[in-house]
């Protein structure tokens, strides 16, 4: 209920779910995610995979995959918000942010270090680009976010670095209405 | 006596003490009570408020416990004080009005607590407000699930990104506005015409002439629009001039004229929407330059992406990207020669002007040429010769493209830049020739204008003889019955409208099979050729000459664009027009989407495409605006003709206006029209309407020149918030003067590492680096790397090697304050390294 979504999408993502779940056994492990083709040829898909388990499980149950799902529900405009009993929904655009921003951050520190970059610079573009160069983009990358100079993308740098971004609209799956 | 006096004015005095006492006293009981009655109403308000927005709140589920329990307190309370409120020592009106208070708002909640008259109401209030919630999301859903061609359109952004969909995403809004065309015209124009006008065959105008009849089911004739189907609802000159028509006096001339002007409003309207609610989807990308690299890492990915070769494609897209990203920084390495560069860039400009002014005069000529040709007997033409202006404006739109793209390599802009050029002059190209053509065929239509008069007075004279005949062998004056002539026999005038009308639909159709003659051969057959060729063929097909074709997308767009500049010219000519091209928006989409996904590779460049949707937006509105002209021209100048079609007779199309107005409106709506059109109403409007457009301006203005200014101040303070962490200043001023030291390149390392050193953007703004006394911070050897200083901002530079614990006193580079050039710096030993 706190997740806000309605009698009738909860029974399309059943529906999907079951789909996925090949093993019928009630939850999905990261096999049957990979099967899904955009996530297997996506650079991160291996880490979106993982923002569907909680730490350290190998299965997500319905409402684990819910849950997560819940974060691209699209931001209503006159959506009552409930800001001063529950905290933020899901969907907000905070909180989607958050998401993105914890595919970059795997050890889960709260910033996005050099190296982190590094590592996703290596999965986007490979080995076309030269390491020196990748370095630099990292490094130009961090000068253009870091405000505070630590040398790492807080959460905050990186919320204004997509202020500019529609997240409400690109990280949002238009039937989860 | 003054005894008692005294004595009277202490007691009075007293007395009077005490009075003022108990008055001032009242007043601060009063005060005390008015203040606690507010805190107390406030209270209610407050909970009010909250109870009512919890109330708003929970129509999904019930109140939270917490809730429940604070207005069952509340609710106890006001029953309380209305049981008590008769003891309470109140004025009457006072009790009065706190009664009606406490007894509003125990019968509003306590329905919400279960109890009391207001439960079943309060019940049934929140199962109707979640029945529509229900009923607005499962419409919602239905509405997504109508939209036409979603699964279609998805296959294709899957394999070919975003930037293709967009293509196809247009093709589909305009299929919907030219439907709601189609619609208006069809069913205010073409429906009552048939329903209720005169049949085919009964008026001259209707029937084909008794010289055609032979000819006029010929394939070859009905190809060109001529016969039948010259003399249908196809064509203006079809329809009749009768006032009114049918059971319901349905105005059709009236109708004729409003739908032909409406088409052009409402397409205004449309668009103009289409461009706002884009502009609001962050369609201005105004922020580029902040954030490029960021951006690229972040969200270059296409989510949308789910076939393995496109996302092949998107990985050397995106290389691609950051490579050309890096190449943007280092362009102003290359100082090459300037008067080169724009010696090159005239020449190639001129070679287009002297391109785009050749394809003009060839259209011209054609045009002539097939008037000569229309003089002669149809029969002796080729079909060449026939069909000659259609050819010849499609191979030009055809040819001359790839040769502005070769012309532009000398031109050697930025790919993103060259594109705009390209479209910029592909669409002179169309435009030049569409106004050429319509030149070409206004000189005809005056030639038939005068064609006309002779006719006319043929006619009248004919009819005249005809009546002088009667009378003289009948004897009669009076009531002469008209000519009993056959229609098909009737002299006709030449009827120019329908001729324009022709002319317009032939473009279209030819337009049409180029389309899609050009995608069966340059697509398809080069991808069977490739595919199957490539067996036996000395080199890779695939990879080498041929291949595959890309799907090109502005010139599709482009196309789309200038057909539908085509339907709004043609459309008050020929209303059957808007239907061939609802057909052929419908044929195309699935043709298209076929032809894309079978015979077209992806892009290797896959661009985004949000920024570029209000560009084709704008273009289309510009075209909207020139194919408005000629209309509006023709129905405020051009004479209709006299024997045909629906403002027969008159002397201006827009005459019907003036009749409607007399003849059907009531008197008073003449005259506020004759006010409304006096010139000297008009020109204060208009004025007062360019002020206001001349103010609106001024004001946006303001507003971006505000917004600019927030913007630098922003990125002051940024600036100044990292100089402050690092202790910037010292360095600054050594970085500096090392600069003057060593202009020149030496001081710039390879390529890769200059990433490092050109936080450029955010510099430029900063005018706290060129506030610096005796700096030559953004100047000298920096304009090598746009607005580099080499050291503010960038925290990795000097920060590696502090000159040790900072000294008491003024920093060594300052020690002389504001130093007076370049000798002071050297002074300090060598430079720190750069990294």
């Amino acid at each position: 209920k706190k997740l806000n979504i309605s009698h009738s999408q909860i029974t399309r993502l059943y529906s999907r779910f079951h789909s996925l779940d090949k093993g019928e056994n009630g939850a999905l492990s990261r096999e049957d995610f990979q099967r899904i083709p955009e996530l297997a040829i996506n650079p991160l898909g291996d880490r979106i995979i993982n923002a569907f388990f909680p730490e350290g499980e190998d299965q997500v149950n319905f409402r684990g995959f819910m849950r997560t799902l819940a974060h691209f529900r699209p931001v209503e405009d006159n959506e009552k918000n409930k800001d001063l009993t529950s905290g933020e929904p899901l969907n907000s655009r905070t909180n989607k942010l958050h998401f993105a921003f914890q595919l970059y951050d795997l050890d889960r520190d709260d910033k996005i270090s050099r190296d982190e970059l590094l590592q996703v610079l290596r999965m986007m573009v490979g080995v076309n680009i030269s390491d020196e160069q990748l370095g630099s983009i990292a490094d130009r990358t961090i000068q253009e976010a870091d405000t505070n100079g630590d040398m790492c993308i807080s959460f905050s740098e990186f919320t204004k670095v997509l202020e500019k971004v529609d997240v409400e609209q690109k990280m949002s799956i238009r039937f989860l209405h | 006596r003054s005894l008692q006096l005294e004595e009277r004015k202490p007691s009075q005095q007293i007395a009077q003490r005490r009075v003022r006492k108990r008055r001032r006293l009242r007043k601060v009981r009063r005060r005390v009570r008015k203040s606690r009655e507010e805190e107390e109403r406030k209270q209610h308000v407050q909970r009010r408020r909250l109870s009512s927005s919890s109330d708003d709140n929970s129509e999904d589920e019930s109140m939270s416990e917490g809730e429940m329990a604070r207005l069952k307190e509340e609710v106890e309370e006001k029953k309380k004080l209305i049981a008590t409120l008769r003891n309470k020592p109140w004025r009457m009106k006072r009790r009065l009005k706190c009664l009606k208070e406490a007894q509003a708002f125990v019968e509003k909640f306590e329905g919400a607590l279960g109890k009391g008259k207001g439960r079943r109401l309060y019940a049934f209030k929140v199962m109707m407000t979640k029945k529509i919630i229900k009923f607005n999301r499962d419409f919602e859903n239905f509405k997504t699930a109508c939209i036409p061609w979603e699964s279609r359109i998805k296959e294709v952004e899957s394999h070919f990104g975003s930037s293709v969909a967009s293509y196809f995403i247009f093709l589909r809004w305009m299929y919907g506005l030219n439907l709601v065309l189609f619609g208006f015209v069809f069913g205010l124009v073409v429906i009552p015409e048939v329903l209720m006008g005169m049949p085919y065959g009964s008026l001259a105008r209707k029937t084909v002439p008794r010289e055609e009849q032979d000819s006029a089911m010929d394939f070859s004739v009905l190809f060109e629009f001529g016969g039948y189907c010259k003399y249908s609802i196809m064509f203006y000159g079809y329809y009749n001039n009768q006032r009114s028509i049918g059971l319901l006096q349905f105005r059709l001339p009236l109708s004729y004229l409003l739908v032909g002007v409406g088409i052009f409003g409402y397409s205004l309207m449309v668009v103009i929407r289409t461009m706002a609610r884009n502009a609001n989807e962050g369609g201005d990308g105004a922020e580029e330059g902040t954030f490029t690299f960021c951006w690229k890492l972040f969200t270059s990915w296409d989510y949308l992406i789910g076939n393995p070769e496109t996302a092949d494609n998107k990985f050397a897209s995106t290389t691609t990207s950051f490579k050309e990203s890096i190449v943007d920084e280092q362009e102003n390495l290359k100082d090459e020669n300037i008067h080169l560069r724009r010696f090159l860039r005239i020449l190639a400009n001129l070679l287009i002007l002297c391109c785009l002014g050749g394809s003009g005069y060839l259209i011209y000529y054609v045009v002539k040429r097939s008037q000569g040709f229309a003089k002669k007997d149809r029969n002796e033409l080729t079909w060449l010769q026939k069909n000659e202006v259609e050819i010849v404006m499609s191979l030009l739109g055809l040819v001359c493209p790839p040769l502005f793209e070769v012309i532009a390599e000398l031109e050697d802009y930025h790919p993103r830049i060259a594109l705009k050029w390209q479209l910029a002059r592909i669409f002179a190209l169309f435009l030049g020739n569409l106004y050429t053509f319509l030149f070409a065929l206004f000189d005809e239509v005056n030639s038939k204008l005068e064609n006309e008069k002779e006719i006319k007075n043929a006619t009248i004279w004919a009819l005249k003889e005809y009546y002088t005949n009667y009378t003289l062998y009948n004897n009669v004056t009076e009531n002469i019955p008209p000519p009993n002539i056959s229609p098909a026999d009737v002299i006709r005038g030449p009827c120019w409208e329908t001729e324009v009308g022709i002319e317009f639909v032939k473009l279209t159709v030819s337009d049409i099979q180029v389309t899609y003659l050009t995608i069966l051969i340059g697509d398809f057959l080069r991808a069977v050729i490739v595919r199957f060729l490539n067996y036996c063929w000395c080199w890779d097909l695939e990879a080498g000459f041929p291949s595959y074709a890309e799907f090109d997308i502005s010139g599709n767009v482009l196309g789309l664009i200038f057909n539908q500049g085509m339907i709004w010219m043609g459309a008050f000519y020929a209303p059957g027009l808007v239907g061939i091209n609802v057909l052929r928006l419908l044929s195309s989409m699935y043709y298209q989407c076929w032809a894309v996904m079978a015979c077209n590779v992806p892009h290797e460049r896959v661009f985004k495409a949000s920024r570029s949707n209000n560009f084709y937006m704008g273009l289309l509105l510009l075209v909207l605006f020139l194919s408005l002209m000629p209309v509006i021209y023709s129905i405020m100048t051009l004479p209709p003709s006299f024997d045909c079609g629906p403002f027969s007779g008159k002397d201006k199309m827009y005459d019907v206006i003036m009749e409607t107005i007399e003849k059907d409106l009531p008197p008073f709506m003449a005259d506020i029209f004759s006010y409304a059109s006096n010139p000297g109403l008009i020109i204060p409007a208009v004025l007062l309407m360019v002020l206001a457009i001349y103010y609106l301006n001024a004001v946006s203005k303001a507003y971006q020149n505000a917004n600019l200014d927030l913007k630098r101040k922003m990125q002051m303070q940024r600036d100044e918030e990292k100089n402050r962490r690092n202790n910037k200043d010292s360095t600054n001023q050594v970085m500096k003067d090392l600069e003057d030291l060593m202009p020149n390149k030496s001081l710039i390392p390879p390529p890769s590492a200059e990433e490092t050193e050109i936080p450029a953007d955010q510099l430029r703004k900063s005018p706290k680096v060129t506030g610096k006394p005796g700096a030559a911070a953004t100047g000298k050897g920096v304009h090598v790397q746009k607005d580099v200083s080499l050291a503010a901002a960038n925290p990795r530079a000097p920060v590696t090697r502090p000159p040790g614990p900072r000294p008491p006193g003024p920093l060594p580079g300052n020690a002389r304050g504001p130093p007076p050039g370049q000798g002071m710096g050297r002074g300090r030993g060598g430079p720190p390294p750069r990294r």
